[in-house]
């Protein structure tokens, strides 16, 4: 179900109400493990069992690991898990991927191969909740913690609904032990709680699928070479909206579960004032990228086995993070765009000695605004439905297509020149701060009065029933 | 990568920043309750009304999970969707149908689509705008199949829900999203660049999708003067590009003898489960009138579709009963006339429908 849509206000009212009912903390908790399978089933209720498929599998493999006498014990039932939940994400993700490049690599070489029909559904948020349990099993292998005790716990851990489909991608050390006990949102924890929510929500409904989504899709949807105004405006547009569409999914998801009484991490911090791509990677889909650094890049020997080596890992860390988003090589160079960024970032600042102007604010903003321009480089493959569409959408945002065509009105330029400019003052204005205290500095009038204003374009703009652009991942 | 985080893997801390929460939120949700009420009041007295259900495609979907069996069945574009009142088609033929057209939308990807469910062995009834019905299979609104197909439990219950509200208010439509408004703004145009047609608002719908014209459509001149200059836009953009002597191109007789063999296909198709099909025009006038009959002539394109489908065809150029209307914006039938026009078109129809249904029956003279 989605959080903007009218089932979830009923939905999370009952949960609410359940949650604060004189019941035992057990009960609560089956309660919300229940609401997390209606959550998810409301989509597709068939693909429930793959959250049970996914949770069994982790609860006993992390058992064994954690029980086996030998290495090579540990490491056979830490292989059960991976290919049990990389075999399940394959093949509903990465089937038809696989079997389209194979049957390109057998025309290549001169066989006539027929792949047979393959029609799969991609059950959502797989991607997000199969990390997850991941992760509990590698923790448990690689001794950084112990599994826990309780399967309604670990069942809990692995359906939690705010941030069940599209994170944050949280950690069993994170969220487990808050099962634990007892907790029930206080008074104020709920009013913030449904304070971010408004924010998330209005990220989403009102900036994402209102002011930005129309310039995105008339200048990404043209399919033809467009004039570089266009082309622009739609590809800051896109680095707006999908910000604003996933953050604002994060956001809804962490007042979701705050209304509860839970702490969920968070998940971005003002991306588009990144000073540099390792920076730029520290503030955007924070879960994501630490997951990869701790999971990934670590094991793979990280920054400890050579100048080379260090390449090479973090290459593979974004070629991965890439085609984790979809099964299409416009993902992968994706990817491999923000990999060769942060290789020459690592490159230059190895390079060049520090020098006393790099701490200058024009400095800064420089970087900064270097960083925002090559970020929406990569978005034009984020985006783009194939290479061609990517070319073709790059040649105009500079210029070099022929017979360009103005597509976009002022309806679309005007209120996405405005949402894009706020934000990225915005993001420069809080980048070293974070959202929590600048909201305690703001006079309780103010508050009052932003609070409201959202809350009413929330409610005009109808919450709209348009799907999170992550979902699909 | 920099080891320096802001996420730590092990812990998590969710401060709430020192502020009278309980008040902010209490002022903020009863702020918002005034404002939306004046918000209510001021589209009401834009003439939107409560109980105008959004036309959406959850809403389609629950109808055409009805279309079962023998009913009856509408599909078209807009004009049989403002043109039969479904109270007064189920008062004069005693059947209540069901309202599956779908405005700028052609019917034939609908057709095919019931011929193919083998639960359903009804009568269809196809409204027909020629120049959506040959130059395309589905077009603008054809995602409402693919849409039925993957409903999942949750839009369905939030299609109630929304029904509920919808009821109660009448800001919950579709125009006055700010998104809308923002789309239809009249803003000036960049150079080179053709103004945007658009058309406005002009129906209201009951939840089961019984459709007629907005009232203000009919009461409000100026608004009248601005879907027709909608409509000239329109038909200005869906022009055919001219051939090389200048000239409009005109759509070859292989295309149409294709489309309507795709469609006695499906007509077969129903009728071999004991269905049946049966065409109707629906009046128009203004700007469609040269663009319809120039660009359309009926001797190529609708008395072909009728002849080669065996099929009841009525056209509104053939029955006096269905010619005295004005269209207050060219192109559909007001409220209080789609009444008078249902209760004429319907004796017609049923009637065209037994004679068809009799010659097909009958051998040809001489054998």
């Amino acid at each position: 179900m989605l959080f903007n849509s009218l089932t979830f206000v009923a939905f999370f009212a009952i949960v609410l109400a359940a949650h604060n009912a004189p019941l035992p903390w057990r009960a609560k908790k089956f309660n919300l493990l229940l609401a997390s399978y209606v959550f998810y089933g409301a989509w597709s209720p068939p693909f429930v069992l793959l959250l049970l498929l996914s949770t069994v599998v982790d609860w006993f493999a992390a058992r064994a690991i954690h029980r086996a006498r030998t290495d090579a014990g540990r490491l056979a039932f830490l292989i059960i898990s991976l290919v049990v939940n990389l075999g399940v994400l394959g093949y509903f993700k990465y089937g038809t991927f696989l079997l389209e490049n194979f049957t390109a690599l057998m025309a290549s070489v001169g066989v006539a191969y027929a792949a047979p029909e393959w029609s799969i559904v991609l059950p959502v948020g797989i991607s997000f909740y199969t990390f997850q349990t991941m992760a509990y099993s590698l923790d448990v292998y690689l001794r950084r913690a112990a599994p826990t005790k309780s399967l309604l716990d670990f069942a809990l851990f692995v359906t939690f609904f705010p941030q069940l489909v599209a994170g944050p991608i949280v950690r069993p050390s994170q969220l487990i032990p808050q099962f634990a006990n007892p907790v029930r949102a206080t008074g104020r924890q709920l009013a913030w709680g449904l304070g971010l929510m408004t924010i998330g929500l209005f990220e989403k409904v009102v900036l994402a699928d209102s002011f930005l989504a129309p310039a995105v899709d008339a200048a990404f949807d043209a399919r033809a070479p467009i004039a570089a105004l266009d082309a622009w405006t739609g590809v800051l547009a896109f680095s707006g909206q999908i910000f604003f569409d996933f953050s604002g999914y994060s956001t809804t998801a962490i007042g979701a579960a705050l209304c509860l009484g839970f702490a969920l991490p968070e998940n971005f911090r003002f991306p588009y004032a990144a000073i540099g791509f390792s920076d730029f990677w520290r503030r955007w889909h924070i879960s994501l990228s630490t997951w990869l650094r701790d999971y990934l890049y670590i094991p793979l020997g990280g920054n400890k086995m050579g100048r080379g080596r260090t390449y090479i890992n973090l290459m593979i860390t974004m070629l991965l993070g890439g085609l984790w988003h979809g099964a299409s090589w416009t993902f992968v160079v994706w990817g491999g765009l923000h990999g060769l960024y942060l290789g020459l970032e690592r490159f230059l600042r190895e390079s060049i000695p520090p020098q006393k102007w790099f701490a200058s604010l024009w400095f800064k903003i420089a970087m900064a605004l270097v960083t925002y321009f090559a970020v929406n480089i990569t978005w034009v493959f984020f985006r783009a439905q194939s290479f061609t569409d990517a070319a073709a959408y790059l040649s105009s945002m500079f210029a070099l297509a022929d017979d360009p065509k103005k597509v976009l009105y002022l309806n679309e330029i005007v209120p996405a020149a405005i949402v894009i400019a706020s934000m990225v003052a915005a993001h420069w204005g809080m980048r070293s701060t974070s959202m929590e205290t600048v909201i305690a500095r703001t006079p309780p009038l103010l508050i009052g009065a932003v609070w409201t204003l959202m809350l009413f374009m929330l409610v005009i703009t109808q919450g709209s029933d348009s799907a999170f652009i992550y979902f699909q991942f | 990568m920099s080891q320096r985080t802001y996420f730590d893997p092990e812990r998590v801390d969710r401060p709430v920043p020192d502020k009278p929460w309980i008040a902010l939120a209490l002022t903020a949700l009863l702020t918002t309750a005034a404002l939306t009420a004046g918000w209510e009041a001021y589209w009401r007295s834009k003439s939107f009304d409560p109980g105008d259900i959004n036309n959406s495609s959850a809403l389609w979907a629950q109808e055409r999970r009805k279309a079962k069996g023998d009913a009856t069945v509408l599909i078209g574009s807009s004009r049989i969707m403002f043109g039969v009142d479904l109270d007064v088609w189920r008062r004069v033929t005693g059947v209540q149908p069901i309202q599956l057209a779908l405005e700028g939308t052609s019917p034939r990807a609908f057709l095919k689509d019931l011929a193919a469910d083998e639960e359903f062995r009804g009568l269809v009834i196809v409204g027909v705008t020629a120049p959506l019905f040959f130059t395309q299979e589905g077009g603008r609104r054809q995602e409402v199949l693919t849409y039925t197909r993957d409903q999942s439990p949750s839009q369905k219950v939030d299609h109630h829900l929304s029904m509920v509200l919808e009821d109660v208010f009448a800001f919950l439509d579709e125009q006055t999203r700010p998104k809308r408004q923002i789309e239809i703004a009249m803003l000036p145009l960049r150079d080179g660049m053709p103004p945007r047609s658009d058309p406005r608002k002009l129906s209201v719908s009951t939840r089961d999708r019984n459709t007629e014209m907005w009232r203000r459509v009919v009461e409000d001149e100026a608004y009248q003067i601005e879907a027709k200059e909608q409509w000239e836009l329109l038909l200005k953009r869906l022009a055919p590009p001219p051939g090389p002597d200048g000239r409009p191109q005109e759509m070859p007789d292989e295309a149409i003898s294709a489309t309507i063999a795709a469609v006695k296909a499906d007509v077969d198709r129903i009728r071999a489960r004991g269905g049946d099909v049966a065409f109707v025009r629906f009046p128009y006038g203004g700007v469609f009138t040269p663009a319809e009959d120039f660009g359309f002539p009926r001797e190529r394109f609708w008395d072909p579709l009728v002849a080669q489908t065996q099929s009841a065809g009525v056209s509104w150029h053939d029955y006096p009963a269905l010619q005295a209307y004005e269209l207050p914006e060219w192109s559909h039938l007001d409220p209080r006339d789609a009444e008078t026009y249902t209760e004429d078109l319907a004796p017609i129809l049923m009637a065209e429908i037994e004679a068809a249904r009799a010659r097909r029956n009958s051998p040809p003279v001489g054998e």
